[in-house]
């Protein structure tokens, strides 16, 4: 056997360059748009989280002593912190619809989570169809993929955006809104710039994540960058050489991007030093 | 000064919490008229913070109202003049209260400029140049002009208190309330605070001030609320309760402080 990777493999990969562009730009679109609708479901869901709404509250008050369980104390005539109508007056369906959705997702792996979708939901549910963007991505395996990608990214999301909101400190809304300022200016011009300094970095990390995740939709069809060299691979009978190229690949776009945001994020800490 | 005509009435407040086994607020009926500067002591624990931040409803009270310009602002709607229910805004009341914290709360990622103007700007619709103008004035009163470019990281304790006094200012408030002002100041730095506080009673602010300095609330003062255990214990001109206190609690908090 002679030396494990050869200069001639490399030159002998130079035909399917024109592949390897087009996994780029597939890696790029996918983890593209699953940040943009990740984020989006993660703000949702990280909004739900944080609510307070409280449908059965009334049930609790109109019918204490009910069971039983929620009575009158009788010493002070208040209602007690305890029995099954508290429990279901301070129930928040959509904080547990969120908590259950968040839960579920990082409990599972990614290649399931991916393969449910698009088996389970793209191919009997719906009916995609089949054109492809720029002339190579099959927009019905491509879709599904950014869906997986992206409900799973949001869960992720989710709990970065809400620990970064819950990390201003209270003293902020407080002075906001003694100002007159609204509950949605104050989130517009006091919390969100704080918040999103803060969790910069942890969102970050996360979009990263998402490209390199997202060589997993091979699986599916995806005619990503790891798609292109399983392709080339058995074109070419090359093994090494295709995977070293990719390997190139993912390191260009995640390196410079995560170094990227590390300026950002100095450039937005001003406030924090002297 | 007062001048007899009432600015916030407040009837009865109470905060509970955990339903009723912590009373932070017991029953506290008191009138501030305006030009009032109204100092509120006790022990720590005794309500007086709790009681400040429900006259801008940062604590939302359990039970009880508050008058503010006539206008019941616990209730989610109020008869106008007209006897019509109109909905009761507290974003626009709060504009008409500015508030001081004990720990400042400036805004960290604005300069002391933009601290000042976003209030005026988002929510008054004053444009810009107007509002940079207007700062500047304020900045300048308190000496800290040459400060309006920087952020508050870059400033000492006194300076931030100072601009979090004029950035409520900015609002052109009916009544400052001050929350222990000088409570998280160096030593050194709680004289200045007290000096721009003082100016401003002298010029006829409306203020409640809770706080724990006793020199504080008997030179500038014109009344003394003592309040312990979430209740209004006496209530009195500064002679009357440093010199004359009646209720055994006061003289023996005033034996600990004075």
């Amino acid at each position: 056997m002679g030396s494990f990777i050869q200069l001639k493999n490399f030159e002998a990969l130079l035909p399917y360059a024109n592949m390897f562009k087009e996994g780029l730009i597939t890696t790029v679109l996918l983890a593209f748009f699953t940040v943009l609708l990740g984020f989006v479901l993660g703000l949702v869901l990280s909004v739900m989280r944080m609510s307070n709404i409280r449908p059965f509250l009334w049930l609790a008050h109109a019918f204490p002593g009910t069971f039983g369980f929620f009575e009158r104390d009788k010493k002070s005539g208040l209602l007690r912190d305890s029995g099954f109508l508290y429990h279901l007056g301070r129930f928040n369906p959509l904080a547990f619809l969120a908590t259950a959705y968040v839960e579920i997702i990082r409990s599972t792996p990614v290649l399931v989570q991916v393969m449910v979708i698009y088996f389970g939901v793209f191919s009997q549910l719906f009916e995609l169809p089949s054109f492809k963007i720029f002339g190579f991505i099959a927009f019905n395996r491509f879709f599904p993929g950014v869906v997986a990608l992206a409900m799973n990214s949001g869960a992720y999301l989710c709990e970065i955006i809400r620990s970064g909101l819950q990390s201003v400190e209270g003293g902020q809304t407080e002075a906001a809104r003694s100002l007159g300022l609204s509950q949605l200016q104050n989130m517009r011009f006091i919390i969100l710039p704080q918040a999103i300094k803060n969790i910069l970095p942890a969102i970050a990390n996360e979009f990263v994540t998402i490209i390199k995740e997202s060589a997993i939709t091979y699986t599916i069809g995806v005619q990503d960058i790891m798609a292109m060299v399983q392709a080339i691979k058995s074109a070419s009978y090359i093994i090494m050489e295709p995977l070293l190229v990719a390997t190139a690949l993912y390191f260009c776009l995640c390196f410079p991007l995560s170094k990227l945001i590390a300026y950002i994020e100095r450039r937005m800490s001003r406030g924090d030093r002297r | 000064m007062a001048t007899g005509d009432k600015l916030i009435q407040v009837r009865d407040l109470k905060k509970y919490y955990n339903r009723g086994s912590i009373k932070a607020l017991d029953g506290i009926t008191v009138d501030i008229d305006r030009g009032d500067v109204m100092v509120v002591i006790g022990p720590s624990g005794s309500g007086k913070s709790t009681f400040l931040r429900s006259l801008n409803l940062l604590e939302q009270p359990t039970g009880g109202s508050i008058f503010f310009d006539g206008v019941d602002i616990t209730k989610p709607k109020f008869p106008d003049k007209d006897g019509k229910l109109v909905k009761v805004d507290i974003d626009h009341h709060r504009q008409k209260m500015g508030m001081v914290f004990q720990h400042f709360n400036l805004f960290p990622h604005m300069t002391i400029m933009d601290n000042m103007t976003l209030a005026p700007i988002q929510v008054k619709h004053m444009n810009k140049a107007e509002a940079e103008e207007k700062a500047l004035t304020l900045l300048d009163r308190v000496g800290l002009k040459d400060r309006a470019g920087a952020y508050p990281i870059q400033l000492s304790g006194g300076q931030k208190q100072r601009i979090a006094i004029v950035r409520a200012l900015m609002m052109e408030p009916e009544v400052m309330l001050f929350d222990e002002p000088t409570s998280a100041l160096d030593p050194e730095m709680v004289g200045e605070v007290l000096e721009v506080m003082k100016e401003l009673a002298q010029e006829g602010m409306t203020m409640v001030v809770v706080t724990h300095e006793m020199g504080f609330a008997r030179e500038v003062g014109n009344r003394v609320l003592f309040m312990a255990d979430g209740k209004l214990l006496e209530e009195g001109t500064p002679v009357d309760i440093f010199e004359h206190p009646k209720h055994p609690r006061l003289q023996d908090f005033l034996s600990k402080v004075l």
